[in-house]
This record gives C-alpha cells, sequence and structure tokens, in this order.
C-alpha cells in the first residue's frame, strides 16, 4: 500500500508543491487571466461590459472607510495602485516558480497563496458564494444545483482543496 | 533685588480646542464565505506574530460574531495593517477607536 503525501509539504529543500503538469499549467493559466482581468479591468470607462469585470473584482478592493467618502476617497488615490502592483509582484512570483522544477521558498509559497486565494475571491463572489454557500439561496435550489455543476465551482473547491494544503505546509 | 519672580503673562493655549489629531484607530475583519478558517489564521499570525491561539480566537470571533478587532495604532500604522490584510485577501476596514 503507498503511503499517502500531501500535495503540497515541507521539505528540507522548500515547499514541494506536488502536483500533475496539468495541474500546474492550471493555475498558471488562471493566474494569467486575474492579471488579465486586474490590468485590463480596473481601466475607467463608460464600457458597460467592464461593469462586470469590476464588480467581480470588488472584494480584492475592499472598502477601508464606509462610514467615509472623502478618506475612502484618498485612500484609494493613495493605496489602490499599490495594490495592484503587489498582486501582479506576486504572481510573477508564482509563476516563476511553478515553471520551475525546485521547491518553492516560504516567500512563493506565500506569493502562490495570495495570489491563488485572489482567484478563489473572483470565483466566490462569480458564484454568489454566501453565508448559505453557492448561490446563497437556500430557496432556490435549482439555481444552486446549476452553480455547483459549472466548471467555475469545481475549480472553486479545487483551488480550496490546494490552499488548505498549502496553509498546512506553512504551518 | 525681588525675592519672587513675577508671573509673566502668557497665552491661554486653549486646551480644550486642541484637536486630538492622532485618536487610536482600529483595524476590523469581517466575516466572508470565502476565506477559509485556516488562512484567515494564518494571516494573521503572519501579519501580527500572534500565537496560533490568539490568532484561532479572533478568527473565530469574526466567523461567530461577524467581525474582530486585530490592530490598533495611529491612522498610518492603521492603514499599513489594512493594506497588507488586503493584500492576502481579506476584508479589513478601519475606523477610530470608540
Amino acid at each position: 500500500m503507498s503511503r499517502f503525501r500531501a500535495p503540497v509539504r515541507r521539505t528540507k529543500h522548500g515547499i514541494v508543491v506536488a502536483v500533475g503538469a496539468e495541474e500546474r499549467a492550471l493555475v498558471v493559466r488562471l493566474l494569467g487571466e486575474l492579471r488579465a482581468l486586474l490590468t485590463e479591468g480596473l481601466t475607467e470607462g463608460a464600457d458597460p461590459e467592464q461593469a462586470d469585470e469590476t464588480a467581480l473584482l470588488r472584494r480584492l478592493f475592499p472598502v477601508v472607510h464606509p462610514d467615509d467618502p472623502e478618506a475612502e476617497a484618498e485612500y484609494q488615490r493613495l493605496m489602490r495602485d499599490e495594490l495592484v502592483t503587489s498582486r501582479l509582484a506576486a504572481i510573477d512570483s508564482v509563476e516563476g516558480a511553478l515553471r520551475s522544477a525546485e521547491p518553492l521558498t516560504d516567500e512563493q509559497a506565500l506569493a502562490l497563496m495570495q495570489s491563488i486565494n485572489a482567484v478563489r475571491l473572483v470565483l466566490g463572489t462569480m458564484l454568489g458564494v454566501g453565508e448559505h454557500g453557492v448561490g446563497d439561496d437556500p430557496e432556490q435550489p435549482e439555481v444552486v444545483e446549476a452553480l455547483e455543476a459549472s466548471p467555475e465551482y469545481q475549480l472553486y473547491g479545487w483551488l480550496s482543496w490546494l490552499l488548505e494544503w498549502t496553509v498546512r505546509a506553512q504551518t | 533685588m525681588p525675592t519672587t519672580l513675577t508671573p509673566a503673562e502668557v497665552a491661554d493655549p486653549g486646551l480644550d480646542e486642541v484637536v486630538d489629531v492622532d485618536r487610536p484607530w482600529v483595524v476590523i475583519v469581517w466575516n466572508d464565505p470565502i476565506n477559509l478558517m485556516s488562512y484567515v489564521t494564518f494571516v494573521l499570525q503572519k501579519l501580527f506574530g500572534y500565537s496560533l491561539e490568539k490568532a484561532t480566537q479572533l478568527m473565530l470571533d469574526v466567523h461567530h460574531k461577524g467581525r474582530a478587532v486585530v490592530a490598533n495604532g495611529s491612522r498610518e500604522q492603521a492603514e499599513m495593517h489594512v493594506f497588507r490584510l488586503h493584500e492576502h485577501g481579506l476584508w479589513a476596514t478601519m475606523s477610530h477607536d470608540e
């Protein structure tokens, strides 16, 4: 009987992400989509098609001063671009690490967690994940069922699994 | 030579009018259904150096009570904490300590 080995684990050489090549490629592709959303979806404009993308990003850029619009505008003016830059740097770090055969450093593993969690936040927003789960409306079981059958939900669940194991490897 | 000094008149500093420019701010993490409990605990430990026990308790407060104050300090400190929490995807706001 083969011994179970955690898909993400700490070794003396670093953090090993022992998922298949296809799964690695999937994460890299998702990070590329996140980068595109961050860089292209934030352009202010009147294009109504951008409204959906902006909504998807709202959990990545939470309101800091909910009761003070002036302070909120000032904070976002100063910090929003910096947050985008930070997220893009994390994505770059993870992409490089996943394309390499080397184990991840602690810093790269942290960037992996930040980045896949950012993708989860976008997917979770897309799926309407709430206190009652996906769709967040027990009164509409057909909607919940359809969402749970979607590829996005499967992806969301897989990324949650990967994040959970990455946290375990760090603690 | 006078044996006592005559009190000099000084301008009233107007203490009642002094504005408390740096009243402490608190950093609040809010419950959200997407972030994993283990991940939230890990982030609180990493960013604030909290023990596993304290970070777990704060995470449970967020989960059960809807929010928890995770740090406090000057405006600049609070903004830095909020920024780092946002980098990790947590839903954080800041407000004046009450």
